[in-house]
């Protein structure tokens, strides 16, 4: 492409943006074309069915505004089953509201039911697959995506290759329900073949730390800080505990929940420590 | 009318040697699906399915699955007639479709084709006859005369001038089918080749009989040349959830599950038979698409598969039981068995979404416990006590009342970087000690 001479001023990637002689008129195109179509400094729209996912921050980032259907969504945890449920909680309780089954395949650790139920799950809706070795894992994941039957798969893959996410990925093309890999953080480093691809993190005071580092759609810089209390909590949360950031010891670790660059954070000074000491309860 | 002639090749290459009635009673069984008007021949089998048309999809359709599933039973030759002996005449011939033109085409086929005309076959050369034209160009009076009255007869019929009368098969109360491998089988999973052709069967008399089947066994027998410890044979029983007669849902089943046997002796015979049978409801075969029908296989098909791999103790559902203590709250029970219809009503209080299948001593800093950092006590404490009338057997002699009696103070506590965890203490010891028992994930 030609250095650009006259380039439309509101496009925020120079490097992608068109000269204007090559800038088509996306109006003139079929509906059903212009819908799958997307340029690169634009929030992909959605072309299959998307699910809300409860958070309208994150709603606003995802292309389409939710959680992509006939697609393999990838969430990095640094420490697998400490947030799956709170960040895919509202979405999953669509689903069992549509009658639809939730499918779980290896998770870390044994769901608990009662607590799923006051995340509003419904129980009959839930299936368990305890499938330990990595080839369990990913044969079991393969066969229920093929099957297009689930209403929501969630499959943690702690070891998996790029190449086998491609695989998923494509089968996933011809499933409705959206399809959740859940991956350790160390897999950010690594290429992978799913179109979405969150980082998530626990914030202390209440929340959920969320990167999006792919999408269909410029990369997000910022970190969403989307409020989530876990199913339950919410009635018993005094006002005193509504920060519990400021009732944990004064240590150097409470600064990692400041910003994404944990390791830097370390580092650093606390933040405003003179502000934090007239929170400390009496 | 629309006749089909089903022709088996002659199990030999000696011609003269019929086809076992077994094996057309087979083929008979299966097609019995498609129409109740299904009657044998030599070495064929006949159907009529003029009826049948429209409900499996038009005369491309049914033709096209009817060659496909009868390649695999063994079929070599299909033809479509007006009428039976027509049908007959053209399969023998090895020509598939006589619905138009029909005369010219029998016209020219050579004679022998037809059963009635092999008698007298050899006669009939002698006075320069080749072709079924040639015998009908004949004068009836003599023919009648010098020839019995099946050659004529079998004549009209095969051209449509006089009515045809068949004993119809009729369809088995029991079903049970053998199969006599072409080659000894080492593998347990090469003998689904051969099973799958009786399942085949097995589904065309399950369709005949408007069911389903939950249980059928595979029987295989030793060949002769065994060894002594090999024993006769063996069996495999595979069990479905719900009635079922799709071929290749049970094919896939059974692989997997011949996947784990091991045979003691090379397989020389293979027997099909189904354990229960139950009606099946029939899905609509509307003519306008049903957008609420859901596209690809339901979910206890693939739980089902899933099982038959895995085991069927790691496909579970979960069933709330009415206890207050964490690890009875809720048990997992294999995904087939039926879930009680009156759920346990769920606890009001906080509840952690994961929990740890032995709760995790946690070590202490101080007087806090720690798990990756140190934890702060946000809400509690939640006392839980009881369990004195839950006895079981003891592990240790000693000990021979045993209960899982629990005395806990459980608070929810924030970690850090593993996030809000559920934590007790014990109570009642003489070394009170904190526990980690789950996460609110």
């Amino acid at each position: 492409m030609t250095a650009p001479t006259a380039r439309p001023a509101n496009a925020p990637l120079p490097g992608l943006s068109f000269p204007p002689k090559a800038v088509f008129d996306a109006q003139a195109l079929p509906a059903a074309v212009s819908a799958a179509l997307w340029r690169g400094d634009q929030l992909g729209s959605a072309v299959a069915r998307v699910f809300p996912s409860g958070f309208e921050a994150l709603d606003a980032v995802l292309p389409g505004g939710g959680w992509p259907g006939h697609s393999l969504t990838e969430i990095l945890i640094a420490h697998s089953g400490t947030l799956e449920w709170r960040l895919l909680g509202s979405l999953l309780r669509d689903v069992c509201a549509a009658g639809r089954s939730v499918v779980l395949v290896g998770p870390p650790r044994q769901p608990h039911v009662p607590g799923l139920r006051l995340a509003g799950l419904n129980d009959k809706q839930l299936v368990w697959i305890q499938a330990e070795t990595p080839a369990e894992r990913l044969w079991s994941a393969e066969q229920l995506i093929k099957a297009n039957a689930c209403g929501a798969l969630i499959a943690w893959l702690p070891q998996v290759r790029a190449e086998q996410i491609r695989r998923l990925q494509v089968l996933a093309a011809g499933c409705e329900a959206p399809v959740f890999v859940c991956r350790p953080a160390s897999a950010a480093q690594e290429s992978s073949a799913a179109p979405l691809r969150l980082l998530a993190r626990v914030g202390l005071d209440w929340e959920l730390l969320v990167d999006v580092f792919k999408r269909k759609g410029p990369p997000l810089e910022a970190t969403l800080r989307l409020p989530s209390v876990p199913a339950g909590l919410q009635n018993i949360l005094t006002p005193r505990l509504r920060l519990p950031s400021a009732l944990l010891p004064r240590e150097p670790v409470r600064v990692l929940i400041v910003d994404r660059e944990a390791e830097h954070a370390l580092v650093r000074t606390p933040v405003a420590p003179a502000e934090r000491r007239h929170r400390i309860p009496h | 009318m629309l006749w089909s002639a089903l022709l088996l090749p002659p199990p030999s290459d000696d011609t003269a040697s019929p086809i076992e009635p077994a094996t057309l009673q087979a083929l008979a069984i299966w097609a019995l699906q498609f129409t109740p008007r299904v009657a044998l021949a030599d070495d064929a089998v006949l159907m009529e399915v003029a009826g049948s048309v429209r409900l499996f999809g038009g005369r491309r359709a049914l033709r096209d699955r009817v060659w496909g599933e009868g390649q695999e039973l063994g079929v070599c030759q299909l033809a479509w007639a007006p009428n039976s002996l027509a049908a007959l005449a053209l399969a023998r011939a090895g020509r598939e479709n006589g619905l138009r033109g029909l005369h010219a085409w029998l016209d020219a086929l050579p004679m022998t084709v037809l059963s009635a005309v092999r008698p007298h076959a050899l006669t009939l050369a002698h006075i320069g006859c080749r072709t079924l034209g040639d015998v009908r160009a004949l004068p009836r009076g003599g023919m009648a005369r010098r020839f019995d009255k099946a050659l004529l007869h079998a004549l009209d019929q095969a051209y449509g001038l006089a009515p045809e009368v068949h004993t119809w098969v009729d369809l088995p109360e029991t079903f049970e089918a053998r199969l006599e491998l072409v080659f000894r089988v080492d593998e347990a999973s090469a003998l689904l080749f051969g099973a799958r052709r009786l399942l085949l069967q097995m589904c065309g008399w399950l369709a005949a009989r408007h069911s389903g089947v939950t249980a059928f066994t595979l029987f295989w027998s030793h060949d002769v040349m065994r060894s002594r410890e090999a024993g006769e044979g063996g069996q495999l029983t595979v069990g479905t959830a719900e009635p079922m007669r799709d071929v290749e849902h049970l094919c896939r089943l059974l692989a997997e599950h011949l996947d784990k046997v091991e045979l003691a002796a090379p397989v020389g015979d293979l027997r099909l038979s189904p354990d229960t049978v139950h009606r099946l409801k029939e899905s609509s075969a509307s003519l306008l698409p049903d957008n609420a029908v859901h596209q690809g296989e339901t979910l206890h098909l693939v739980l089902e598969r899933l099982a038959a791999r895995l085991g069927p103790e790691r496909v579970l559902r979960p069933v709330l039981t009415e206890d207050h203590r964490q690890e009875w709250m809720c048990r997992w029970q294999a995904a087939p068995l039926a879930l009680p219809r009156k759920a346990a009503p769920g606890p009001e209080l906080p509840q952690p979404t994961f929990v740890l299948p032995l709760p995790l001593r946690l070590a202490m800093r101080g007087n806090r416990p720690i798990y990756q950092g140190e934890l702060q006590l946000l809400a509690g404490p939640q006392r839980v006590e009881g369990g004195w009338w839950d006895r079981v057997a003891s592990v240790s002699s000693e000990d021979a009342e045993a209960t899982r009696y629990v005395a806990r103070d459980y608070w929810v506590a924030l970690s850090a970087l593993a996030g809000v965890l559920w934590v007790f203490q014990t109570r009642l010891d003489e070394a009170p000690a904190w526990y980690l028992h789950g996460h609110f994930a």
